[in-house]
């Protein structure tokens, strides 16, 4: 362990430990799922950072969407978000979920993925080379240092608007709103 | 050429009247018929051992106000001639309130795509089991596949409609 950090270990232990074990979820939409096993695996190896995938959403606690999102994985999206415990981080991974991509005028892919989810970050590139995750995981660190990868509180608190969004184009969901909604 | 090719052509032509076999290409035979005689040549060429459909297609031809279907046909054999074969067999139907018989009775693996066909160009083919949407979520009024589908204003009607997060916290 790094001395120069013990400071902040002991100030904030429970901030540390959720930066650096990311336990990732890959939600592998797109073509972006190839980038990811050379960058679990031996070649880059997450782990350094300590970025670990998982197997259900609800060990995760970071979310990486990799890949175009259609309407149809937009339900399957939105339901592991809602699953992964609190604290959760969410980053777009590839051009298509931030604005669409090369499918800006397809008649089935969600444009604007920020319209239905928090993000925290985007990866932005078509596709992004396995460093552009570290980049992304050790800005996400400075982030929840300054506790500004608050998605999860940000959509605690807009919870309706979101919602309002989701059933916009999806029609009814079939689960009941996760949280209470406030007064509209 | 091939003996196999040329064999079957003959064989089709001395069965079937209003039919146009063309040799397309070396292993290509390209067979165009009228709608109704669709199913009576797959199930011939069913019985002659050509019993592998790989897909149906289908192709807008909106100047001519026509759609049409092609079943991409071939074997699965020891003979490798007959197995090299590609059968394209075409058919043109009406745009309007298009109609067709499943052929799901001769080539069982026809299901799914007629399904897809179903809700991609709106083509009704009669007698399939199920014909629910396959990979949509939602409702089109012009199947999106056609070409008078206007993707980028359907874009701009729906999607492009849905407002920011952010932007609606700033509003209210």
């Amino acid at each position: 362990m790094d001395r120069n950090k013990l400071g902040k270990w002991l100030q904030s232990p429970g901030k540390m430990g959720q930066k650096y074990s990311l336990h990732a979820l890959y939600f592998c939409t797109g073509c972006g799922i190839i980038e990811i096993p050379p960058t679990i695996t031996a070649r880059w190896d997450a782990e350094r950072f300590g970025v670990i995938p998982v197997a259900t959403p609800r060990q995760a606690n970071l979310f990486l969407i990799t890949g175009y999102v259609s309407v149809k994985t937009l339900r399957p999206i939105i339901r592991s978000y809602e699953q992964m415990p609190e604290p959760k981080f969410t980053v777009g991974f590839g051009s298509c979920p931030i604005n669409g991509g090369m499918y800006w005028d397809s008649y089935n892919t969600i444009k604007h993925l920020d319209k239905y989810i928090p993000i925290d970050g985007w990866i932005a590139g078509c596709m992004p080379r396995p460093e552009a995750v570290f980049v992304a995981v050790t800005h996400l660190w400075t982030l929840i240092d300054k506790g500004m990868a608050d998605g999860y509180k940000k959509y605690r608190e807009d919870y309706h608007y979101y919602r309002e969004n989701q059933e916009k184009i999806l029609g009814k969901l079939e689960w009941p709103p996760l949280f209470s909604s406030k007064k509209m | 050429m091939n003996h196999t090719g040329t064999s079957l052509k003959e064989n089709l032509l001395s069965y079937f009247d209003d039919i146009l076999v063309e040799i397309s290409d070396e292993h290509r035979l390209t067979i165009s018929c009228k709608k109704d005689s669709v199913i009576t040549i797959l199930s011939s060429l069913n019985r002659n051992g050509y019993n592998h459909l790989a897909l149906i297609s289908c192709v807008d031809w909106i100047k001519d106000n026509e759609l049409e279907l092609v079943y991409i046909i071939s074997a699965y054999t020891e003979d490798s001639e007959k197995g090299k074969m590609n059968i394209l067999v075409k058919t043109k139907i009406a745009r309007e309130k298009p109609e067709l018989l499943t052929v799901m009775s001769i080539y069982e693996n026809a299901e799914p795509y007629e399904r897809e066909l179903h809700e991609l160009y709106g083509i009704n083919f009669k007698g399939h089991p199920r014909l629910i949407p396959l990979l949509l979520e939602r409702e089109y009024e012009i199947p999106p596949f056609r070409k008078d589908f206007d993707t980028r204003k359907y874009v701009q009607d729906v999607f492009d409609k849905i407002p920011f997060v952010e932007d609606k916290k700033g509003r209210k």
